[in-house]
This record gives C-alpha cells, structure tokens and sequence, in this order.
C-alpha cells in the first residue's frame, strides 16, 4: 500500500458501510434537490425569457435616437424613414435571424357594439409568425398577406369584445396631425401570449394598413431577433459600432432593458432558490458532522493508538479532514448522477404541471434543465460542505488526550 | 548509556474533590541493552507510570529524561517525534489498525518517520520475518490469531529500531503458552538489535524473564531484584 491519510482515510470510509450509505444518501438527496431545483428554476427563466422575447420583444429594438426618453409622449417625431437600409446593413450582423419593424398606436376598437381600448401594433406579416412563436394562435389564422385589412387579437381582448371571427370591428386613432381616423378591419385571429395584460390589450394589423391609418410611411421600431438569446449583449455591441460607424442617429435596448417583470421574476426566484441551497446545506452539514462525529467516539482507541506511536495532531486531522473531504466527493459524483437520472426521468414523464404565474393566463408543464452551472455548483459545494463538516470531529479527535484514549474501550 | 532516568516522579489525579496520588515519588534508571519487568497489581501505577516514561503523559512532579533528554520541556509535536523514533510501544490489547493489513500496521511508524516506501519494504519484510509473520503480511488483524496479532505489535514496535519499547502488559489478553511465545520473541529482539524492554506484568511466569524487576505497590516501587537470564 502507499501509505497515506487519503488511503486511510478510503479504508476508514468503508468500515461502516451503513453508516457510510445513510451519510451518502442525505449527501444525494440534497444534491438531488439541487439539481433539480436549480433546473426548474433554469427552465423558468428560459420560459419566461423565451416568451416575452419571442411574443412581444424580440432580441433587440432599434429606434431613432432620443426615442426612449421622449418618445412615449410624442412618438411621431422619433419614427424611422429608412427601414429598408438598416434591415440590410441588420443582416449583415452575424446571428441575427430577422429584422422587422413595427409601428404602433393606442386607439379605440370597436365591435359596434362594444368598445375597448387597444395598444395597435403595425407588423409584417410574413415576418410575425416567425418572431411571436410563442404566441398561440388560439382560434383562426395569422396575418398572411400585407395590405390586406385584417386584424388578430388578444384572447382576454376577444373576450371582453365579444367579437368572433370574421367579424368586422372599426379601429379609430389619432394621426400624428392630431386628426381622428379610422380603419374597418376584418377580425381574422385569436392569439395567446399567456401574459394577461397583454393579451388584454394588443391587436396587430398589417404595418401598412397601420402606416395608411398615421398617415405615414415610416416605422416607430426595428425589433431585431437573434438565433439564441446569449448573442443578445454580442449583437447589441455590435450594433451600437455600427450606428458609429454609419453615422446612424439610432438607439437600442435589449430585450433585458424592456422586461423588468422578468428581472423582478429572477431576483425572487435567486432568493428563494438561495434560501433553498442554505438549508440543503444546512442538512448535509449536519449530516456529515454527525456521521464523522460518531467516528470519532468509535475510533478513540485507535486515534490514542495513532498518537501514541509518533502522529502528530496534524496528522489526525488530515486524516478526519480527507474522510470528510472523500465522503463529499463520494457523494457529489453520486448526487450528480441521481440528480440528472431524476430530472430525465421527470422530463420523461411530460415535466411537472405549474398553474399560470402571476398575470399569466395558462399553465405550463415545467421540465428540469440540465445546467451545468448548477452541476459544478452542487458538485463544489458538496465537497466544500463535507470537508467543513469534518472540521469540528477532527478537532475534537486532536484534542483528546492520548493517556485517556488509550484506556478507552 | 542512560535511557531511562526518572527521578522523584509523582502524578496526581483529580477526582471529583479528591486527589488520587497513582505515583508517588518513583527513581528509576534504565540503561541500554536491559530488559526490565515491573510488576504489580492492577492499580498499582504501573500504566500510569509506563504513560509517563513513554511521553504520553506528564508527571505533576519530578523529571523524566530519555536517553539523556529532559522531556519536559518538548512540545506536542516535538514529543511525537520522539515517541516515533525513539520509543516503541506494545499494548495489551494489541492496538492494531484495523483497516491495515500486518505489512501495512508494521510499516505506518516508518511512514509516520519519512523512510522512502524502497527502504521500508526492506525493512518492514525483516521484521514480520523475525516475528515469523511473512506469510500472512497480507493479513487484517481480525485475520489473525491474538497471538500473531501481538507479533505485528512487536514487529511494529520495534521496526524504526527505537532505544525503548515499552511494553504495558503484552501478556494480559494471552494464553499463558502464547504469553511465553512472545516474551521470547521480546527478548530474542533485545538480544538480537539491543532495544530495551520494560514491560509491566504481575504474572510470576512472566516475570522470570526479566534480568531486572521493580515491585509497585500504591504508586511506589517497593522493591528492587536483579535476576540472571535464563
């Protein structure tokens, strides 16, 4: 044998095997919980990100400069005439998938019969079904065909209206002049982007029926979208360089800057997944130190034994020290693959049911990601954890007199 | 050469309000090469004492030296250090490391002393030969009879060739057969690498192998005898 306190400490690991299986599976339970957590907690994010981008955001919005800090009370002054250069120079950007543009209005729709106010948004058609792909059509089509006077709406909008398909509805705005006018449009779409107050709200028509009803030709906002998320701050460098470069009087925000229910969402989540780690660890902790503990009292003899002949205190305590540190590493690669043979399995089952969130309308089935982020951190904090545990039985077995532990039976 | 000498050691225990003198007072002197037995009752001291001599303990008063070093005055480490060079240690219950194969117990005070794994091979494989242990180096001790599991403990005690083994009743957990056995292979040690012995017993068979017993009796040796070996 090579003598070490590690090969000691392997072989003291698995003189009591129970012992040693009851302390591994608190260790795997924890991590279990961890993992499985941290990646529920992944894929809601992921969803609530995925969602709000790819219904209403998308990646990156491009304006005119000066549009964020005034535009909301005068957008007519900040829209953009030239739409067809920037969607070419846009392309160009590696990871961008598409460039479109919106204008939008706030006016009222009517069915004759009731009225409600509504947030219009002017798109591309043929590009809208590509962007908003987590919205759901939830009864009759999208927008196909450009010019065409149809409209699609919001769900809880519909309900409110009491408008069916096919129905012709009357949407009335103000110009950019301060002129009324009005469009009759034919209803032609139900969608759900399962965000309550937006789908109370929007209605999206052909961009330029929209133009036709400002009385303009120009677009409010680009709304950039990109292959993946992670490209977004990339992208917006990128971008930025080139309005430098071009001499573009444009401005951007990422999707980041324009979802703060998001953020509020993931500063909750942290917290509560914080809370979660520090009581998992909590458990674990004293798991371990219960386990090296009771190894103490039972090997006291031994410890005597092991002084007496020449180890030093230092040396009992890298060997107590190593027996938490192997257990922890034990535990770790063992937690990690029950961790994610439990999260395949549930992922396998159809994930777990969640009710609509707050100001969502429909549930979701939840499914556990893998994030490898949280792997290392279970991984690492396991390890870290177990040796801490082990700090305090190995000190107690380096204070324990060598005389009275010799006489210990 | 000196490698014992203990002079007026006392130590005193407290317990609950009363105070329990185990040594009172004890002079002894051991030189190298000797094979001293001290015998007495059980209560007698006798552990108390070798605990002391051994470094494992302190007295309340008096000195101890240690081939001629005062260990007074030696730090924890320091006395570790000493203990695994210089002192050897034999337990009545045998002491073995119970996840340590014969070879292994028998080279761990080598390790401990920083030998490189070649040197104590060599010597670890001599030492389980002299105690006649070779075949079953591979052995746990829960492998082995108690009496080959003393054996490793000699083996062990005597594998970084100290000045002194101590040993506190070797022969206690022994059949009487067996107890010979080893007091044999403890004086063949002695003959052999010139190792002093003290060894603590108060069987009468026993104590014919020592060339020098001290009787103890409530913490004082009462008694001095000088014997030839048979």
């Amino acid at each position: 044998m090579k003598h070490s306190f590690f090969t000691l400490a392997l072989r003291n690991i698995f003189r009591n095997k129970r012992r040693t299986s009851i302390t591994l599976l608190s260790i795997v339970s924890g991590m279990v919980c961890l993992i499985v957590f941290g990646g529920f907690v992944e894929y809601s994010f992921w969803g609530l990100r995925e969602s709000t981008i790819r219904s209403q955001l998308g990646h990156i919005q491009v304006y005119k400069k000066g549009y964020s800090e005034k535009g909301v009370a005068n957008p007519s002054k900040y829209l953009i005439d030239d739409f067809q250069r920037m969607e070419g120079l846009f392309y160009k950007i590696p990871y961008v998938e598409l460039v479109t543009a919106r204008l939008s209005f706030s006016g009222l729709i009517s069915t004759g019969e009731n009225s409600l106010i509504c947030k219009g948004d002017g798109v591309i058609p043929e590009k809208e079904a590509k962007l908003a792909s987590f919205e759901e059509i939830v009864d009759g089509e999208g927008l196909f065909e450009e010019g065409k006077e149809e409209v699609v709406i919001g769900s809880e909008m519909q309900k409110s209206l009491g408008a069916r398909i096919g129905d012709d509805l009357t949407i009335l705005t103000t110009t950019p002049s301060g002129m009324m006018n009005a469009v009759d449009i034919k209803l032609v779409g139900i969608a759900r982007s399962g965000a309550k107050d937006y789908d109370s709200v929007f209605a999206k028509l052909p961009l330029s029926v929209v133009q036709r009803l400002l009385f303009t030709t120009e677009v409010e906002k680009i709304v950039i979208l990109l292959d993946k998320t992670e490209h977004t701050q990339e992208v917006a460098q990128q971008l930025n360089l080139l309005f430098k470069e071009k001499g573009l009087n444009m401005e951007l925000k990422t999707w980041n800057d324009l979802a703060p229910f998001y953020q509020a969402v993931v500063r909750l989540y942290i917290g509560i997944f914080g809370v979660i780690k520090v009581i998992i660890a909590i458990l674990v902790l004293f798991s371990i130190a219960n386990t090296m503990t009771m190894s103490v009292f039972e090997r006291v003899k031994e410890i005597g034994t092991l002084r007496a002949i020449g180890t030093k205190k230092s040396g009992i305590l890298k060997l107590f020290l190593w027996e938490g540190f192997l257990i922890g590493i034990m535990g770790a690669v063992m937690g990690i693959i029950a961790g994610i043979l439990i999260a395949q399995g549930i992922n396998l089952c159809g994930g777990i049911y969640m009710p609509p969130p707050p100001a969502m309308t429909t549930g979701y089935n939840a499914l556990i990601l893998i994030v490898p982020g949280v792997l290392l951190y279970a991984f690492l904090s396991t390890i870290v954890i177990s040796t801490i545990s082990a700090c305090y039985p190995a000190l107690r077995a380096t204070r324990l007199s060598i005389v009275e532990s010799l006489g210990h039976n | 050469m000196s490698i014992v000498s203990a002079r007026q050691v006392s130590k005193e225990y407290k317990l609950g309000k009363t105070t329990v003198l185990a040594v009172q007072k004890i002079n002894l002197e051991v030189e190298k090469g000797e094979f001293v037995c001290i015998c007495g009752p059980s209560g007698s001291g006798k552990t108390t004492f070798f605990n002391i001599i051994g470094c494992l303990d302190k007295p309340t008063e008096g000195t101890v030296q240690i081939m001629n070093q005062d260990v007074s005055g030696l730090s924890d480490a320091q006395l570790s250090e000493l203990r695994n060079k210089s002192i050897g240690f034999i337990f009545q219950t045998f002491n073995l490391m119970p996840v340590l194969t014969a070879y292994e117990n028998v080279e761990y005070p080598l390790w401990i002393l920083g030998k490189e794994k070649r040197e104590r091979r060599r010597i670890v494989l001599k030492m389980l030969e002299d105690v006649g242990l070779l075949e079953h180096k591979d052995h746990k001790p829960d492998e082995l009879s108690g009496g080959q599991r003393q054996r490793v403990a000699v083996a062990r005690a005597l594998v970084t060739m100290p000045a002194l083994v101590l040993a506190d009743e070797p022969t206690a957990n022994l059949d009487s057969k067996t107890g010979v056995a080893i007091l044999e292979l403890m004086r063949k040690m002695n003959d052999e690498f010139s190792t002093t012995f003290i060894f603590s017993t108060h069987d009468p068979q026993i104590m014919e192998y020592a060339q020098k017993i001290y009787h103890i009796s409530d913490g004082r040796f009462i008694e001095e005898e000088s014997r030839k070996r048979g």
